[in-house]
């Protein structure tokens, strides 16, 4: 990277031939951004199209960002980049007031950079350009844009790895029982993923042991630690790492292993509860009927009696019976 | 001592209506808010979810064929020791279910085990709630069927709670000692004071006297078409909506929305059923044409507010058919052979319930949308819908119910089987 901006800045003396030619390239294709070569207008020096061929393989990135005079809060984009690419960065400024009295910088996360980029005028609109490659974790962050009149105008693209989305609730499971933890990220594959446990402050890797951890690791993008015969001590916060080429990413999972005495308290409660119902539905009815019983030997008692004078009464009072066997008969 | 000769309408109804509540509740409740314990065991088992959607099938399935089962010793027993075993072997096949590890033993004790628990508890229970009404049957069938909707209401939110706090295995232990209640349920089932019309017959007598009857077998089939096409939306209606690209929560909201009109329309057509005149077959028929109609449209909506329309529709008129189905079957067969009438119904159009959804994936797969899938469920209702015309007393201006039981019986019933004559004029 800095062979190629130290290249990149041998081409400072002309910076007015390269304007002209840039404003030319502008207006003849607007915003394409796809190759690289007709941006470079020079016979380039044979060093650089060597390093050019070595990330001419890396794909190519490209990220716009407009600002004007009046923005007043500063523009973010955020980027999620997961293999080496080459980068193109574009801001451009509209303003009413002069152009070229506009100060234009990069910064790299506070760090200025240095003359290599490129600036264009159109109309009141001022373009410019960064480019560069990303290789590894050092070239990410944050790239901003700075446009310098009386008040600054900011424009920020923050690169970074692509993140892993995690379940926050926590992972319950007994002791004796096996459990499985998952990690998973949806639309990137990285090269590595490593599984750590840590049980207070200090984090400490997962090892494969035998008869307790088995890492499954049957998709590229997911991995899978299956744990078999918790115990008590295995409950605690478990991290999965994801390794990129541009960087790390990191999950928490929190595993919460319970004895079988925690249902069991409520379990005996509810049981002793329906034991209790029934009791009291039972007896109830027993009480109920017995009343009914007595009511009912009561009544029977009164009605033998009163068979017992129909008789003693003779015949005339058969036809009374006879109707009141009809009706019971019903 | 005088016996009533009708069926009292009230007092310890009410109670058994209570019972039959909690226990609809807690059987269908339980099964339909199954799927949230779906997600835990495809991952503790790692199984796939055909595999796992196997044991509320297992379940269900073993809960209408058992039904019978426990119709018939019901009308031996009595329905209160039967519905009590029938709780204690629910709640059993769940703690036994807390300790599974594979997938096999959940096939067992959930859908095995505690399938036949419910299938001892449901069928007598509805039975001895006919034997307590005549006049508000459907009402009451209505006021208990209610147990379904607010269940699944609540033991969603409820079984959720409970697997964030105690996981799969800890809720399945809870869940067993809720199911318990069912054994509370049953004591509550007094048998009703009407010994002339329970004790006619044995049950296997009166088993070959209903398959010989005419109108009770049609009855069954037009039951058995309705269930085909009943449970379709149930299954498949979140998947169409997702189909439409509808997202996840709206499309929950617009199942609990038929789930509220479910209810409604559960009430609402118990008390139509018993203050409109005539026989209760006629709204049957106006609820299951309606509900056919509603699911053939649900295809052609496209709108949002055209398709909670529907849902609205479809939850209350699948609702309202429900008490009515089993309020009709007392009026066919008589309450003396209400038990094992209701087993026998449960059993047969539990072949509707099992070949319905299969066969809606199955055009789902071969077509690629819904579209065929709900308007088959609807053809198959409105066939249901065609044949209750053929049933008796459907042109007949008066209700069925008033002509009276023992009439029924007597014509019903083998030369074989002596009637017990001197019975029905006890002192």
């Amino acid at each position: 990277m800095r062979a190629l901006s130290g290249l990149l800045g041998a081409r400072a003396p002309t910076p007015r031939l390269l304007l002209l030619l840039q404003c030319l390239l502008a207006t003849a294709r607007p915003g394409s951004a796809d190759d690289s070569a007709p941006d470079t207008p020079f016979t380039t020096p044979p060093v650089r199209e060597e390093m050019m061929e070595k990330y001419s393989n890396f794909s190519l990135e490209s990220h716009n960002i407009s600002l004007t005079e009046h923005s007043s809060m500063p523009v973010e984009k955020n980027i999620t980049l997961e293999r080496p690419s080459n980068v193109k960065l574009t801001c451009q400024f509209t303003t009413s007031g002069d152009l070229n009295a506009v100060n234009v910088t990069w910064r790299k996360d506070d760090e200025l950079l240095e003359n290599n980029y490129l600036v264009n005028a159109t109309g009141s609109t001022l373009y410019t350009q960064y480019r560069f490659t990303i290789i590894n974790s050092k070239q990410m962050g944050s790239y901003s844009c700075f446009f310098q009149e009386e008040k600054e105008q900011k424009g920020t693209f923050n690169f970074k790895v692509p993140e892993l989305h995690g379940k926050n609730k926590p992972l319950i499971s007994y002791v004796g029982d096996s459990t499985v933890l998952t990690c998973k990220c949806q639309n990137c594959v990285p090269l590595n993923w490593t599984w750590y446990h840590s049980n207070g402050s200090v984090q400490v890797p997962v090892g494969v042991q035998m008869n307790k951890y088995v890492i499954n690791e049957t998709y590229a993008n997911e991995t899978k630690l299956k744990i078999k015969q918790l115990l008590e001590e295995d409950g605690g916060s478990y991290w999965c790492r994801a390794l990129f080429q541009l960087g790390e990413s990191e999950e928490h999972i929190e595993l919460v292993v319970l004895s079988y005495l925690v249902p069991l308290k409520p379990f005996f409660a509810i049981v002793a509860e329906v034991v209790l119902l029934v009791a009291i539905i039972l007896l109830c009815e027993k009480y109920t009927q017995k009343n009914k019983k007595h009511s009912d030997e009561g009544r029977e008692f009164e009605q033998i009696e009163q068979l017992k004078s129909d008789d003693s009464n003779g015949i005339e009072n058969n036809v009374p019976r006879l109707r009141k066997n009809e009706s019971t008969g019903q | 001592m005088v016996r009533a000769a009708e069926p009292p309408d009230g007092g310890w109804g009410w109670m058994v209506v209570l019972s039959a509540f909690f226990q609809s509740a807690l059987v269908f409740g339980v099964l339909r808010s199954f799927g949230v314990f779906f997600v835990e065991f495809v991952a503790a088992f790692e199984e796939q979810a055909s595999r796992i959607s196997w044991i509320a099938s297992i379940g269900i399935a073993v809960q209408q064929f058992g039904s019978p089962v426990g119709s018939a010793l019901s009308t031996k027993f009595g329905p209160r020791p039967v519905v009590m075993t029938g709780g204690v072997l629910a709640a059993l096949g769940m703690l036994l279910a807390s300790f599974a590890t594979s997938l096999t033993h959940l096939y067992l004790s959930i859908g095995l085990l505690s399938g036949s628990g419910w299938a001892l508890t449901f069928a007598p229970t509805l039975a001895c709630l006919s034997c307590y009404f005549s006049r508000r049957r459907s009402l009451a069938t209505g006021l208990a069927l209610t147990g379904v909707g607010l269940s699944s209401f609540a033991f969603a939110p409820l079984f959720q709670w409970l697997l964030s706090c105690y996981a799969w295995r800890g809720s399945l232990l809870l869940l067993s000692a809720i199911s318990l209640h069912l054994v509370a349920c049953g004591a509550l089932l007094r048998p009703p004071s009407l010994a002339e019309e329970t004790a006619v017959g044995g049950p296997r007598a009166q088993l070959t006297s209903l398959l010989h009857h005419g109108p009770f077998l049609r009855y069954t089939v037009a039951l058995t078409l309705i269930n085909t096409g009943y449970f379709i939306p149930y299954l498949h209606l979140v998947a169409h909506l997702q189909d439409l690209d509808w997202d996840p929560l709206p499309a929950a909201f617009l199942l609990s929305v038929a789930a509220i009109s479910d209810l409604v329309g559960r009430v609402a057509s118990g008390w139509l059923g018993d203050a409109v005149p005539g026989p209760v077959t006629r709204l049957l028929m106006l609820w299951t044409t309606l509900t056919g109609v509603s699911l053939a449209l649900f295809p052609i909506a496209r709108a949002p507010t055209a398709l909670v329309a529907l849902a609205v529709a479809y939850g209350f008129t699948s609702g309202a058919l429900a008490p009515l189905a089993f309020s009709v079957l007392p009026e066919l067969v008589g309450t003396s052979r209400i038990y094992c009438g209701l087993g026998l119904l449960q059993m047969i159009e539990s072949i509707g319930g099992l070949l319905g959804p299969p066969l809606s994936g199955f055009l789902r797969d071969v077509t690629g949308n819904y579209t065929a899938s709900f308007v088959v469920a609807g053809a198959f209702l409105l066939s249901g819908s065609g044949v209750l015309i053929t049933l008796p007393h459907f042109f007949s201006c008066f209700s069925a119910a008033t002509s009276r039981p023992q009439d029924l019986v007597t014509e019903a019933l083998d030369t074989k089987v002596p009637l017990p004559k001197e019975g029905l004029e006890e002192d």
